[in-house]
């Protein structure tokens, strides 16, 4: 059976107007909401906190750098893979049930409009709210280090903060449009804030947890000898020359063997969206963010052009997902009727 | 009104079928509807809870999909123009919301947007419907305020921003105390005068039945009967019999015998100064000339005909006609 379809002469002009009419009142709606200011508030906390312990790294020279921004720039992305999921999921998860709930959804739609108007204004202030909040919320916490720690910044340093606020973005958006989707099927927020702070919680802290395990249960148990030399000559900061007694096949058998776990977890982690972020995050600002922390250490940091060539698939990854669900929340949202 | 007539009808369903749910759990809400709101009528949709009347509302503005059959609105098609139809019908859906955080004024007017009311006059068009529902006063104020019955004032108020053409009301009185489903029905009769048609729907058939000139019965997704009130009246009668009231002068005494005597008389019952009687047909002029000449003139005070109430009349197709 045949639905209204919206592409009639100058239905697209009045499908946009309409549209934009519901997306100035969710935007107005979101940066007056409590839990908006509350999130970024936490994030600024959160990353000017984390500033200070890279910063008094810093001081007491253990790891001087010549890259200080990146290095602060790196502790911000930290509390951002946290905070942007959640921003997202604070925009969404109530978006169509809240709305299915408290019944103004039969109001909206009785309205000379289409549901697509109501998803698309939605989307809309919801990329506004997540692109502005994030971008002000990170640069703030940027210019806090800058004045704290006396630091100063380079051309580079700016398009690598540029592009980390621009993939961020992306990110808690993803995060938006999973937990967008989730609530144009629930008739219920409180189901909906369950079922995506569920599954955030899964790839950011369970997945990661669950792909060493499986790696291990697949691999078995690493060589005991070999563990037990690593670990003596770890102990002897990272001195590998000195083995203490390891001969260098022994050595070379664990360093196989680590290197097989961080494969197979990171083919497994390869389904969390945050560990697509992260990589990109982590190669922007230069540490190696491996199962372990293995290596991390003075890298040089890669060129912007290196990073964005040798992350493509992580960022198409990060790009494509919120589309899908973007697209499922549509397709589910359209199709729905409301009685 | 004749029916039949497309220009004459404000919503005509076709053999509608509204099936919810499928495999195991399959509910047939709407089964075979042919419904007829003429134009400018105050329709009465009356069934009980799980007749199917919301059901058949939404699938008229278009929220839900007919599952078999059409329907058409002010001439447009709930399938393929509803938005049409949204642009000229004020609905008040069931169990509704408004947003609670914004004031009775800027709810209306966001929604007035949406309408396509033209930025200078939503204002306007806002202060006027929330006079019309007697909320002028409360305009400023938050709706998570307002009380139950206030909301559903607002509720009336946000189906009159776009000056429909059509209004259909889903349990318009529900929460509204007796002064407020007094001022509902004013506003009925008021918007009816204008030229508006009203359909709507409700089992509390005593507070809005009074103003209905139209009216169909639904039960289990299937209409019982519809029709202007003065037909109901008419087929009720014929089925359960013409009542008629006659008042006395306190103290005196009615003869009966003549009354008796008419053939399709079948029931007389007196009670203080008042006589009713029930006839198989309509015996009214006949009641009419007999009291009017002695020795039943200077005794009798009126002579009335007893309509039915509405719940006689819902019962009677409640209980299979
Ligand atoms: N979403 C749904 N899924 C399955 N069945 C439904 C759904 N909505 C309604 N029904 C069923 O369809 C039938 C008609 O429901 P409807 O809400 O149209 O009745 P109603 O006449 O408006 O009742 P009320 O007076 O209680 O408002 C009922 O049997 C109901 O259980
Ligand atoms: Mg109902």
């Amino acid at each position: 059976m045949g639905r209204d379809i919206s592409v009639l002469p100058g239905g697209g002009m009045r499908m946009l107007k309409n549209a934009l009419s519901i997306a100035r009142k969710e935007f107005a709606d979101a940066v007056t909401s409590k839990r908006l200011w509350l999130i970024a508030g936490i994030f600024l906390l959160f990353s000017i906190a984390s500033t200070y312990s890279t910063s008094f790294g810093f001081r007491i020279g253990a790891r001087q750098t010549t890259r200080p921004m990146v290095q602060i720039a790196s502790s911000i992305a930290s509390a951002t893979a946290y905070m942007a999921p959640l921003l997202g999921i604070a925009l969404a998860f109530d978006a169509i049930s809240g709305e299915r709930e408290r019944g103004t959804l039969r109001i909206l739609l009785s309205r000379p409009i289409y549901r697509e108007d109501v998803i698309n204004g939605k989307i809309m202030s919801a990329l506004a709210v997540t692109g502005l909040t994030i971008t002000i919320s990170s640069l703030a916490a940027v210019s806090v280090s800058i004045l704290l720690h006396n630091i100063s910044v380079t051309v580079d340093d700016v398009s690598r903060i540029g592009l980390f606020i621009l993939f961020s973005v992306v990110f808690s958006f993803a995060y938006y449009a999973l937990s967008l989707f989730v609530s144009t099927f629930s008739s219920k927020s409180s189901h909906s804030l369950v079922i995506s702070v569920g599954i955030w919680i899964f790839f950011a802290f369970i997945l990661s947890i669950m792909s060493s395990f499986i790696a291990t249960a697949i691999l078995g148990p690493p060589p005991t000898r070999a563990l037990t030399l690593f670990n003596m000559s770890r102990r002897q900061f990272g001195n590998f020359t000195t083995p203490g007694g390891a001969t260098p096949q022994e050595l070379e058998e664990y360093l196989n063997y680590v290197r097989k776990v961080s494969e197979i977890s990171g083919t497994i982690q390869a389904f969390s969206i945050n560990y697509h972020y992260t990589q990109i995050t982590s190669s922007l600002f230069s540490f190696v963010a491996g199962p372990l922390g293995f290596g991390r250490g003075e890298i040089t940091i890669a060129s912007i052009p290196t990073i964005l060539s040798t992350r493509l698939i992580d960022i198409i990854i990060l790009i494509v997902f919120p589309i899908v669900f973007l697209v499922a929340s549509y397709m589910v949202f359209t199709r729905r009727q409301e009685k | 009104m004749g029916g039949g007539e497309n220009m004459s009808l404000a919503v005509e369903t076709e053999k509608l079928v509204k099936v919810y749910g499928n495999g195991k759990t399959m509910v047939k809400a709407l089964d075979g509807i042919d419904m007829k709101v003429p134009k400018a009528s105050v329709f009465g949709l009356f069934g009980p809870n799980g007749s199917g009347k919301t059901t058949l509302i939404s699938i008229l503005v278009g929220l839900l999909l007919p599952t078999s059959g059409s329907a058409k609105v002010l001439g447009f098609d709930v399938t393929r123009e509803s938005v049409e139809i949204r642009r000229r019908v004020g609905l008040l859906p069931e169990g509704f919301g408004f947003y609670d955080h914004m004031t009775a004024l800027e709810n209306l007017v966001f929604l007035a947007t949406l309408d396509g009311v033209p930025s200078s006059q939503r204002e306007k068009r806002a202060l006027e419907a929330l006079e019309a529902v007697g909320l002028k006063d409360r305009a400023d104020a938050k709706v998570s305020t307002f009380s139950r019955g206030m909301k559903q004032r607002l509720g009336v108020a946000q189906s009159l921003l776009k000056d429909p053409e059509l209004l259909i009301f889903d349990e318009p009185t529900v929460g509204i105390d007796p002064e407020g489903a007094a001022e509902f029905r004013n506003l009925v009769r008021k918007m009816n005068r204008d030229g508006k048609t009203i359909l709507l729907s409700t089992h509390l058939l005593y507070e809005v039945g009074m103003i209905c000139t139209h009216a169909a019965i639904i039960r289990e997704g299937r209409l019982l009967v519809q029709g202007s009130v003065d037909e109901l009246y008419r087929s009720v009668r014929e089925a359960k019999g013409f009542r008629y009231e006659i008042r006395v002068k306190p103290g005196s005494d009615m003869p009966l015998q003549e009354i008796r005597s008419i053939p399709s008389v079948i029931e007389i019952a007196q009670s203080d100064n008042r006589v009713t009687v029930l006839s198989k047909n309509d015996i009214g002029s006949i009641l009419f000339s007999l009291v009017t000449k002695n020795p039943y003139k200077d005794i009798v005070e009126s002579l009335t005909p007893v309509e039915p109430s509405w719940e006689e009349i819902y019962r009677f197709y409640q209980e299979g006609g």
